[in-house]
């Protein structure tokens, strides 16, 4: 597509490599068919090409973001379904990561945005707030639907839906025994949200990579990955916790050295993944994040390779949900299955699988009209393969598909521990 | 008798177009005339007959197409294709006998009345084997719309607006269609002793089946003797038609008979004898009786043609059958045209439409012979023909009437 | 941006009633289905043929038939003209807005509303996509048989108004083939109804007519579809070939010889590598062109037409020939096929050509296509349905640079000609739109142009939709 930049503005490395990536756009409209917002929404403008067009005409006239961009990117999901549709191999995530650290520097959000986008911020990448908004957020639950009848406070309400009804017990993964012969010594991320909400699912790997005889390491200093800022446009925010991160993993690899920096929600790996990137021009960091990218692996992206024996039957039909942070950020789309089949289980996929779930991010908090339907959309998709239970590989896509169904939701890893020689995931009773 | 002018040359019938728009004449356009007697044109003025304009003008046979003007006999192209193991694969009805007419169907006439047989199920009509036509309009001018090609978004499609206008927006002076190789082999299957609506599930349930199935009609009991000289087997006969290559007919065949061997007794028919059946269905040979009885051509959905003709035999004197897996449903009338009650009808059953294709003059006189549209599409229509024909001067009959 | 193609010039009175007009409508649709702000509108500028650009008026995206009817209404009255949209894939300019005209769009009127399997038919909104329609019905084993390049993405609508074709129309035809019925809303906002679940519409076939209208002749808002059962089995099998002449000739014999698969698609080299990299389907990178033949039946038919084709095809001197494996490996063959014009975006920008000309034309037309683009300083990369004679030149050159797309334009004219004196046609089944509209002389008398322009006008005399396109706008009739 033809782009009209200035060399003034070419000058910025940032303008530059967006202008790269336009030119490839050759706006065939391909990405409009497999975007969750525009299926729901029926207006261009809420799809990749709609949202390409408005983030060029803003960056190519100079111009700060105004209320009408910054709804249409808001209400992307950056699920990148996009990408994996595009022909063209337009880099739409840089591109719309571009245009979100643009919005936060250029347009100033009404007052009660700022305000939960802040609290969002200083909560959900810290396990201890969070365990303890959480906790406050059972005794506000009888507000949400007040909260609901504002359009502005309508995030607070759909937050407090999504709360969950009791939180687990603060606890580290404990190092598992870890069984000979020794097949390699991994990192793995231990991350904010998960281990608050969830703590099984490292629990359950540790014990499952311990047993394949693989040592895990969980380095002091590492915590979220900054996707959270990032997808909030909060660039140096989010450099700042991958910087951090960065410098605990090289600890490791400098010292014992690790195989892999494995990652149990494919929210983070994507992020995780993207660090050579986001810190390539930061002359201190950019080899050393490239260096830590390259080593990124989701959990199940890094099992796959060590080739698991063919299990008995289990006698369960697992729905398989693709986070799309595993099929379109990561590209992995098989593997996840693979290792459900050879673990004895029956894996369906449901219709419409390349549709995000809602979840994203901080998005079902955001975004809570849109996200309840896409949220109903997928479930059932997923009801309609009629499983036993659903397995998917992210947090977000756990706890939003779990808020919108009775079939037990789990993490892969925890039915791999399971068919493995672990104990039967909590959830399936 | 009506003056018939027969120009030679399409400059010629534009000339002839002029004058009679001059001259407040009315034209009647007619080919071999073995269709008329049903579209009207006793009223005009004169018959404007294309059978001067006669002669295959291109046939190339790797391309699949042909050009032909338009007065050439239906017999002369399909010779020509005969020898080069091609046909017209919307099987044209040949209405001499179903009307009582004689003389030479014309190529301009099959196109100019949509003329389609028993594949129009798998291979389309007439006017979707249309390439590309020349006509005179009724300001005297020639017009070429379309082209030789199959795939042609060029402008508006005036092509399928000529192709079953029957001779009332333009003279079509040339017509170049899409040939198809003709099938080497074909049989036919016969499920025996299926009423009207059991007939049509098994239709619906074969058309279903990835068997390439390239006729389907029921006969009932009423017409069965008529076909093949009362060769086929005992009770209403269901055939359904396979054709291709030697090697895959017999083995579709063999599938075709494995699905349906459990509903009804099946027979089959070789090449020869399904040739004749299903020349004998295009055209409707239980009624070419000789009689003026009234016949009426009905399109429905499919499923919807059973149910229409039973409820139809509540209230009046019918005979049926089918083709179109059910959804061209040929329907003789005991006495009289009944049109009120069978369109009536029609509508209640989902839509569709039904022509007056025979009937006696009394009751042609009092009987829309296409179906009327209704006041919006028939004022789109009227627009439509004027803006090929502003001075009327073809003789429009009762096409597009409300 | 290229300059060399006209839009009407903007209605003043118009554009001086903008404000108007916009309560007006709002009066009309719900605040979500109206866009107008001027930065939202910018993304509305043009289509997939991306070197023509103008900002609409305002968009509606009405979600019932009340309310395009409604809003018809209104633009009649008013005068405002209207330009139609799908899903904006037009390679042709079909969906390009003008300044003084409101943008409709389909795509909030998105549902399958029926699948009747009996009748073999569904009944859908005008902004289904495509392939939502094979999807839907897909298991229970039907498809649509229609398949446009751009099928995951354009609407059904849109493929009505440019009469879109696809790799499988050798065997299936193109839209109008497949088309049983619509409702289309006309310019005044008269909704009517023209053909249904039966084969044959009553009266003069409008049906065809609206059939590649291009949205000049009323808005369809709902079609009726044929369904057809999936053969048993398809194949693809890849034919490659040392020179496209070679190609193009063992095609026209194919055809020749009364075999007619279901598909016979052309790449040349360029087009091989650019697919490749995209798809990664194995295509075959050391030969000069390709074929991809697809037949379908029983293994015994397939076995048969394909002996029979290999046979031709080594008469031709064929390279390779490798039949695929699996279901997989011929949905990779077909995904390669299908993003062709996208994956292009990779190396280059485009504009693409499609003309049709006779198979027997197919060798002399390729090789002059050559030598124009050459000619003209750039490169062509080959992508088409050859079993059709519908070629796709894909001319390469760089947007950013003036020169290079006035060049690119003046030899697709160039090539487009071509076709027409070769016997075929400007426009196979992308439409005439902005793109090939002042080529249409080329085509057409002055008389045969005028018949055409009369039958439009019986639709919408003020030519108020899509009034940029088709006709070539000097000699169109006063209003």
């Amino acid at each position: 597509m033809q782009t009209s930049f200035s060399p003034d503005q070419l000058a910025d490395p940032h303008v530059a490599f967006s202008e790269s990536i336009l030119r490839r756009c050759v706006h065939c409209g391909f990405c409009t068919a497999t975007c969750p917002t525009y299926v729901t929404l029926g207006n261009e403008l809420d799809s990749p090409r709609g949202r390409i067009y408005l983030i060029k005409d803003m960056l190519e006239n100079g111009r700060p973001a105004d209320a009408e961009v910054v709804k249409h990117i808001d209400r992307c999901l950056s699920c990148l379904a996009c990408t994996t549709t595009c022909p063209s191999g337009v880099d739409y995530m840089h591109l719309v990561d571009h245009a979100r650290a643009h919005i936060e520097e250029t347009y100033r959000r009404p007052f009660i945005d700022r305000m939960i986008r802040a609290l969002l911020m200083v909560v959900l990448p810290y396990p201890a707030r969070f365990r303890a908004a959480l906790t406050l957020a059972r005794l506000g639950r009888p507000f949400a639907p007040l909260l609901k009848k504002v359009e502005a406070l309508r995030p607070l309400g759909a937050m407090l839906d999504l709360a969950p009804k009791s939180v687990p017990p603060a606890s580290r993964p404990v190092a598992a025994a870890v069984a000979a012969p020794r097949r390699g010594r991994v990192a793995i991320l231990t991350g904010c949200a998960q281990p608050v909400l969830d703590p099984g699912i490292n629990a359950a790997t540790v014990r499952l990579l311990g047993r394949l005889g693989v040592e895990i390491v969980t380095p002091q200093g590492e915590g979220c990955c900054g996707a959270l800022v990032h997808h909030m446009g909060r660039e140096e925010a989010a450099l700042e916790f991958a910087r951090q991160n960065v410098d605990a993993w090289m600890r490791e690899i400098d010292g014992k050295g690790l195989d892999a920096i494995l990652i149990t929600a494919s929210g983070c790996g994507t992020t995780v993944k993207d660090y050579g990137h986001m810190l390539r021009l930061d002359p201190a960091y950019a080899e050393k994040a490239a260096r830590v990218s390259a080593l990124a692996k989701d959990v199940t992206e890094y099992l796959a390779a060590l080739d698991l024996p063919q299990q008995p039957s289990q006698g369960l039909t697992v729905a398989y949900h693709s986070a799309c942070s595993m099929q379109h950020g990561q590209k992995i789309t098989i593997q996840p299955k693979l290792l459900l089949k050879a673990a004895g289980f029956v894996v369906k996929d449901p219709a419409e699988g390349h549709l995000c779930c809602g979840s994203a991010g901080t998005y079902n908090i955001l975004q809570p009209e849109i996200s309840a339907k896409l949220k109903t959309r997928k479930v059932k998709n997923l009801e309609a393969t009629k499983p036993d239970l659903i397995a998917t590989g992210n947090i977000g896509c756990m706890t939003q598909i779990g808020s919108g169904t009775g079939i037990p939701v789990v993490h892969t890893v925890e039915l791999l521990d399971w068919a493995y020689g672990g104990s039967k995931p909590a959830k399936l009773g | 008798m009506t003056a018939a002018l027969i120009p030679a040359t399409e400059s010629e019938a534009a000339d002839m177009v002029r004058d009679a728009g001059a001259a407040g004449r009315r034209l009647a356009i007619a080919g071999g005339g073995t269709r008329s007697g049903f579209a009207g044109g006793q009223q005009a003025d004169a018959v404007l007959r294309s059978t001067g304009l006669s002669g295959i003008v291109t046939y190339d046979p790797a391309e699949m197409v042909m050009t032909a003007r338009a007065g050439t006999p239906v017999a002369e192209v399909e010779a020509a294709l005969a020898n080069n193991n091609q046909m017209l694969a919307f099987e044209p009805i040949d209405h001499r006998a179903l009307m009582g007419t004689d003389g030479e169907p014309t190529i301009g006439g099959v196109f100019a009345t949509n003329a389609s047989g028993p594949r129009r199920l798998s291979a389309g009509a007439a006017r979707d084997s249309l390439l590309g036509i020349r006509f005179v309009n009724g300001k005297g001018e020639a017009i070429r719309a379309g082209g030789r090609v199959m795939k042609n978004v060029t402008g508006l499609d005036l092509v399928k607006l000529l192709a079953g206008s029957f001779g009332t927006l333009g003279f079509l002076t040339e017509v170049t269609f899409r040939v198809l190789p003709r099938p080497q082999a074909e049989e036919t299957i016969i499920v025996s002793g299926l009423d009207d609506e059991a007939a049509a599930q098994v239709m619906a349930l074969s058309m279903a089946l990835p068997l390439d199935i390239s006729g389907a009609a029921h006969l009932p009991e009423s017409v069965r003797g008529r076909f093949l000289a009362g060769g086929l087997p005992e009770g209403p006969a269901t055939v359904l038609r396979l054709e291709g290559l030697p090697a895959s007919v017999p083995v579709r065949a063999d599938k075709l008979v494995a699905a349906l061997s459990r509903l009804a007794p099946l027979a089959r028919l070789g090449t020869d004898d399904s040739r004749r059946l299903w020349r004998e269905i295009r055209d409707v040979a239980p009624y070419a009786d000789g009689t003026k009885r009234p016949l009426w051509r009905v399109s429905v959905a499919p499923a919807a043609g059973a149910r229409l003709v039973a409820d139809l035999r509540l209230e009046a004197g019918i005979d049926a059958f089918y083709d179109w897996q059910g959804g061209l449903v040929w329907m003789r009338m005991e006495a009289d045209p009944e049109a009120d009650l069978v369109r009536g009808m029609i509508r209640r059953h989902g839509g569709g439409h039904a022509t007056l294709l025979r009937a006696s003059d009394a009751s042609r006189a009092v009987t829309p012979t296409f179906e009327p549209q209704p006041a919006a599409v028939a004022m789109l229509s009227e627009r439509v023909r004027a803006s090929l024909d502003p001075a009327g001067v073809f003789f429009s009959g009762q096409m597009g009437e409300a | 941006m290229s300059a060399s193609i006209q839009f009407l010039k903007p209605r003043q009175d118009i554009l001086s009633r903008r404000a108007t007009i916009i309560a007006d409508l709002l009066e009309l649709l719900p605040p979500d289905c109206l866009v107008h702000e001027p930065r939202e509108l910018v993304p509305f500028e043009t289509d997939a043929f991306v070197s023509y650009r103008r900002l609409p008026l305002a968009v509606a995206l009405p979600e019932t038939t009340a309310q395009v009817s409604a809003v018809l209404k209104y633009c009649h009255r008013y005068g405002v003209p209207v330009v139609p949209r799908g899903a904006g894939t037009s390679l042709c300019g079909g969906a390009i807005p003008q300044e003084d005209a409101l943008v409709i769009g389909l795509s909030k009127m998105a549902k399958i509303l029926e699948v009747d399997l009996v009748n073999r038919c569904a009944v859908v909104q005008a902004g289904v996509t495509n392939l939502a329609i094979s999807d839907a019905v897909g298991p229970d084993g039907f498809f649509y048989a229609p398949d446009p390049s751009s099928q995951l993405a354009c609407t059904i609508g849109g493929n009505i108004g440019m009469n879109s074709g696809g790799a499988h129309c050798l065997k299936y035809g193109v839209t109008t083939n497949n088309l049983l019925g619509v409702k289309l809303v006309l310019v005044d906002g008269t909704v009517i109804e023209l053909g249904g679940k039966h084969l044959d519409a009553a009266g003069y076939d409008l049906l065809g007519l609206v059939c590649g209208s291009e949205g000049q002749l009323g808005i369809v808002i709902e079609a009726t579809v044929r369904l057809i059962a999936k053969p048993e089995g398809a194949r693809p099998v890849l034919f490659g070939f040392e020179t496209s002449e070679e190609a193009g000739a063992c095609v026209a014999d194919v055809i020749g010889a009364g075999i007619i698969p279901v598909a016979i698609e052309f790449m040349d080299k360029p087009a091989i590598e650019i697919c490749e990299a995209f798809a990664k389907a194995g295509y075959p990178l050391d030969v000069g062109a390709l074929l991809i033949v697809e037949v379908e039946g029983s293994e015994a038919e397939m076995d048969a037409m394909l002996a029979a084709i290999v046979e031709i095809a080594r008469r031709h001197g064929v390279k390779r020939v490798k039949e695929c494996q699996s279901a997989t490996e011929a949905a990779l063959i077909w995904k390669g096929r299908k993003s062709a014009f996208g994956a292009t975006g990779r190396i280059a920008d485009y504009i693409c050509m499609d003309g049709t000309v006779p198979l027997s034309q197919l060798s002399y037309v390729l090789k002059r296509t050559d030598e124009i683009v050459k000619g003209f300083g750039l490169r062509v990369a080959n992508v088409f349905h050859a079993g059709d004679g519908n070629m796709h030149p894909l001319i390469l050159f760089n947007a950013n640079d003036p020169d290079e797309a006035a060049k690119a334009e003046a030899a697709g004219n160039e090539i487009l000609k071509l076709c027409v004196d070769a016997g075929g046609c400007l426009t196979g089944e992308h439409g005439v739109g902005i793109e090939k509209r002042d080529l249409m002389r080329h085509q057409y008398s002055t008389a045969d142009l005028d018949q055409q322009m009369a039958v439009r006008a019986a639709f919408d005399p003020q030519w108020l939709l899509n009034p940029s396109k088709v006709f070539p706008l000097d000699g169109r009739p006063a209003i």
